[in-house]
């Protein structure tokens, strides 16, 4: 049994591939917003001393139980959370991995399932003392953002945010003044990855005031094909806007993805079909998996089933499969408490994976 | 109109950039334009967009190159201020690249503005206002505004009005801090 310390996975995803603005072949795998904000009147998290940060989490927690609409979350002191439940409760979440620090008085409450697709969390006493934080599957920031701001009226309610006419929400980091208004998309570029012009395109992206980075941040190396865009600016313009200007980009992105994958398609057809079948005997066949491997071949799968170039596969969620094939899920699903080799990991990776798309299983 | 560059020059190319409220133009003249090796004579008459292109991108690697980092770095730290209200230094700033409460961009606007400016491009929000707490701006801006009449005073050495001031300043402070 999975028990209650796993309650927050419960209630699937529906309507996995967003398709709530315009994404075609689910190239956007994922949205996530972010609000940050400071109480009026106290000094911001670095400044503070132990008993003033936990002075901020004792307000917040009391605030957040006065709220009637707040009644189903459930608070976890960072302190205390460990291994599998640590890392399934931040990669379900998308909580950055630095959150995971121990600083004294640094707390999660985390809304179990989905509310309308999105998945919230309030972390208090990360840079800020509150970050509120939303994602949700496929292309889907007016959904997300109505989802964090709704959180944010409701906490409004009961605390005052630290607040300047000219400089907007104070933050303890310049690059967040303003709207405060983080705006993350996960995007699967397959093809743009390999093509000479992806310098061109990282470049683009930075010259529109976007930031571009490895999904996984911990390494700056690219795995699975997966980026992260996020918008720089946030003085200056009105949450509209931004919005807007992201969802302008997020269209950008995926038209250069569909033309990379036109051009590629005419170039070099053989080539293409060879590398989707390499990728498909691989996970076919191969024993063990390691998950960055596992995370390339699936990359290269799910581009097959995009440009409908591959049989004998079933259609597949890429980027739940990227939290599905993790040690942890592994381990949770499987019912293993410890104690398990890497080797024996990859052993069971390779066998999810083929259990969960290949269409025929010997 | 002379060239902006070599200042010797009739100019061909007018650039207009627009960043939020600034609008900063730049004249260049063919032979620098073609020195800086942003075009060749082809594509400026074929193509002018193509050219005003080049010449955009330029400027933005420019401003992109300075890294998170990097805009800290010129930080200004020779003299070493302390927050008056939470004590974080300008060095510790300067380090994390975070202040430490309202205040400091109150007291360091001088050295954190040219650096919010450089991040964002603008100094003007744009975006929403908190719901409860349009009274609490009104008064923390007149605050702002009394501070910057007690510096007035001070200098003038009028300090009956200076000391007038300052109690005010106290006074909606405990209204808005609680303190």
């Amino acid at each position: 049994m999975a028990g209650d310390k796993f309650y927050f996975l419960e209630n699937k995803v529906e309507n996995k591939r967003g398709r709530d603005e315009y994404n075609p072949d689910g190239i956007i795998l994922n949205t996530k917003i972010m609000l940050s904000r400071n109480l009026a009147g106290q000094k911001f998290v670095d400044a503070s001393s132990g008993s003033e940060k936990n002075a901020i989490l004792d307000r917040v927690r009391k605030s957040v139980s006065d709220i009637k609409e707040f009644e189903d979350l459930h608070y976890h002191k960072i302190r205390n959370l460990k291994g599998i439940q640590k890392d399934l409760i931040f990669r379900e979440y998308m909580i950055e991995e630095d959150v995971a620090n121990k600083v004294q008085g640094r707390g999660l409450f985390i809304r179990p399932g989905l509310n309308s697709g999105v998945r919230t969390a309030i972390i208090v006493n990360h840079e800020d003392h509150i970050k509120i934080q939303g994602t949700s599957p496929g292309l889907n920031i007016r959904r997300v953002y109505k989802e964090v701001t709704g959180i944010e009226k409701c906490l409004e309610k009961k605390l005052s945010f630290a607040f300047d006419d000219k400089l907007g929400y104070l933050t303890a980091s310049p690059f967040n003044l303003g709207t405060a208004l983080r705006i993350t998309v996960v995007a699967h570029l397959p093809v743009l990855a390999i093509s000479p012009k992806i310098g061109d395109f990282v470049k683009k992206i930075n010259n529109i005031g976007c930031q571009i980075n490895s999904y996984f941040s911990v390494q700056p190396e690219i795995i699975g094909n997966l980026f992260k865009i996020s918008n720089r600016i946030t003085l200056g313009k009105g949450e509209k806007d931004i919005i807007k200007e992201m969802q302008a980009i997020c269209s950008g992105i995926i038209e250069d993805e569909l033309d990379a994958r036109m051009q590629l398609k005419k170039d070099d057809f053989i080539g293409i079909e060879d590398n989707i079948y390499r990728s498909f005997g691989l996970l076919k066949y191969a024993k063990i998996l390691s998950y960055e491997e596992a995370l390339e071949l699936l990359s290269i799968i799910r581009l097959g089933l995009d440009m409908n170039m591959i049989d004998g596969v079933h259609d597949f969620d890429y980027f739940e499969m990227i939290n599905k094939i993790t040690n942890s899920r592994i381990m949770l699903d499987m019912e293993i408490s410890g104690g398990i080799s890497d080797d024996r990991l990859d052993l069971l990776r390779a066998e999810i994976i083929r259990k969960k798309i290949l269409k025929e299983v010997d | 109109m002379k060239c902006d560059i070599c200042n010797n020059n009739e100019a061909v190319i007018c650039l207009i950039k627009i960043q939020g409220n600034d609008v900063e133009r730049v004249n260049i003249c063919r032979e620098c334009a073609r020195e800086l090796s942003l075009l060749d004579g082809v594509e400026l008459y074929n193509d002018p967009t193509a050219a005003l292109y080049k010449l955009l991108q330029m400027d933005n690697t420019v401003n992109n190159s300075s890294g998170k980092s990097k805009i800290f770095k010129s930080l200004d730290t020779r003299k070493n201020l302390k927050c008056s209200y939470c004590g974080i230094d300008l060095k510790t700033i300067k380090r994390t690249g975070r202040v430490g409460c309202s205040n400091c961009y109150i007291e360091f606007k001088n050295i954190l503005f040219p650096v919010i400016k450089s991040i964002q491009g603008s100094l003007e929000n744009k975006g929403k206002i908190p719901v409860n707490t349009s009274k609490k701006i009104r008064l923390e801006k007149s605050i702002r505004d009394l501070k910057r009449k007690l510096q007035n005073e001070i200098t003038i050495e009028n300090f009956e009005e200076a000391a007038k001031i300052r109690d005010r300043i106290k006074r909606l402070e405990k209204n808005i801090y609680g303190r």
